[in-house]
């Protein structure tokens, strides 16, 4: 299986809407800290990926970039996914079953409902129009602030819709080093939507990429209210190394894939004593038809089973 | 027909927002957060420093709302706030959850107007590890 890369887009969407930039109000951070990436947590990452080759310089699987993007300040994205739906209809039956409670009484003498409307009115919150453009994961939702609470009046500090990758494109996708889409899935944590890549790590070198990034506010139009899209960019970086992959669970001790069959096997017999660093350079055996012929281009590597050097890493 | 006049509804004062990012898996491997935190606020335009550091500087006022969450870089990892570990004649955080979950978030209000420099420490639950890990540097108010 190809292993799985993630790379979190953290947007201060209030200070990007009001400066209408994401310069400088975009975090980014990826789960490769530990193979050399650099720059988490600001805006200037540098994503390091390593190829995937066995030790023989045979492809082995692919890296897969994930993308994430979240919101600061926002309602987390750890709540259920369909939370925003959930609150709005809780609003909806919370209100109707006070408006009833207030229809029963209505024909008490001397009975003024209007402190319980104005509660009724609150309880019931404000929905957001659907529009052609926030037709789906926005439709028929209400406003909610920060603490998850449905937001009545207009002057309320809301909670903002988290931000959306519309397109990933750049240096890195024209040179076809990535190969990137947006894929559905079950996944609870990104509403069902993700942007998705595969990397071709034959090329070594620094690639830049820009991910276009839809935010949305909340604007007033004729008397109704409706999240208006706003369209910013944000721009990363890909180091990509083309070295092999390296085992760290097989108790084999720390080295290249796959494990030489010789080094490996010891470890059965007397798993004390079995160290694949002390093993004789031997032919690895082919796991796949294409570790017999490498592919044209793919890095070559020595083919004992201890401790190879990596080959030199151009990067651009 | 020309485009309806459109109002935009912000800014309106909201709660500021600090938001806590864990590796979690670097801190359970180390048994510390630091190397393994980064807090960010949403007040940067009032004038925060140190957003992505462990020592994030919020700038505060009188009666600001502050809210503190946690976003875990693994998303399959469970990672929570435990507690906040401020001086109480500054704030009392409180923890409360999003209503019909069980994800919660710490709230507390500024009571006071003397904010100079009040540092504070945040408690957090990570994975299944016994005992909480509080942060190493400190983070503060600024006034």
């Amino acid at each position: 299986m190809a292993q799985q890369l993630a790379i979190i887009v953290l947007v201060d969407i209030g200070n990007a809407l009001e400066t209408n930039t994401l310069e400088g109000n975009t975090y980014l951070f990826d789960n490769m800290k530990l193979h050399g990436s650099e720059g988490q947590g600001t805006g200037d990452l540098v994503t390091a990926i390593h190829g995937a080759y066995w030790r023989d310089g045979s492809q082995a699987t692919e890296q897969v970039l994930n993308w994430l993007p979240y919101s600061l300040g926002s309602i987390p994205p750890t709540v259920p996914r369909s939370y925003q739906s959930d609150r709005a209809r809780q609003s909806d039956e919370q209100a109707l079953a006070e408006l009833e409670a207030v229809t029963a009484k209505a024909g008490a003498p001397g009975a003024d409902p209007t402190p319980e409307l104005d509660h009724i009115r609150q309880v019931a919150g404000r929905r957001v129009k659907t529009t052609r453009r926030t037709r789906g994961r926005l439709s028929g939702q209400k406003v909610l602030d920060v603490t998850g609470q449905v937001v009545t009046e207009a002057t309320a500090a809301y909670s903002y819709p988290g931000p959306v990758i519309t397109d990933i494109y750049g240096q890195a996708v024209d040179e076809k080093i990535m190969y990137p889409a947006e894929y559905g899935s079950p996944d609870l944590v990104t509403d069902g939507w993700y942007w998705s890549a595969t990397v071709d790590s034959s090329r070594p070198g620094t690639y830049a990429y820009t991910m276009r990034i839809q935010l949305h506010k909340l604007v007033q139009r004729g008397g109704e209210t409706l999240w208006e899209p706003v369209n910013l960019t944000c721009e990363s970086k890909l180091l990509i190394t083309s070295e092999p992959k390296r085992n760290g669970f097989t108790g084999a001790g720390l080295g290249w894939l796959p494990i030489a069959p010789q080094a490996a096997q010891p470890q059965t017999a007397q798993p004390q004593t079995a160290q694949p660093q002390t093993a004789q350079p031997q032919t690895p055996q082919p796991q796949t038809p294409q570790s017999a012929a490498p592919q044209p281009g793919a890095p070559q590597f020595p083919q004992s089973a201890g401790q190879p050097q990596a080959p030199a890493t151009p990067h651009s | 027909m020309p485009p309806k006049p459109k109002r935009d509804n912000g800014p309106a004062k909201r709660p500021i927002s600090i938001t806590a990012v864990v590796d979690c898996v670097g801190a359970l491997a180390t048994g510390s957060v630091h190397g393994n935190l980064y807090l960010y606020d949403t007040n940067k335009a009032g004038g925060s420093t140190g957003l992505g550091t462990e020592e994030l500087r919020t700038r505060v006022r009188r009666g600001d709302q502050i809210l503190w969450s946690v976003l875990a870089l693994e998303c399959e990892a469970y990672t929570a706030i435990d507690g906040i570990l401020i001086d109480p004649e500054v704030c009392e955080p409180v923890r409360k959850v999003y209503p019909g979950t069980d994800v919660a978030y710490w709230i507390g209000t500024i009571k006071t107007d003397a904010v100079q420099h009040v540092p504070y420490q945040i408690k957090f639950r990570l994975g299944s590890r016994d005992e909480p890990i509080v942060s190493t540097l400190s983070p503060s108010l600024v006034g």
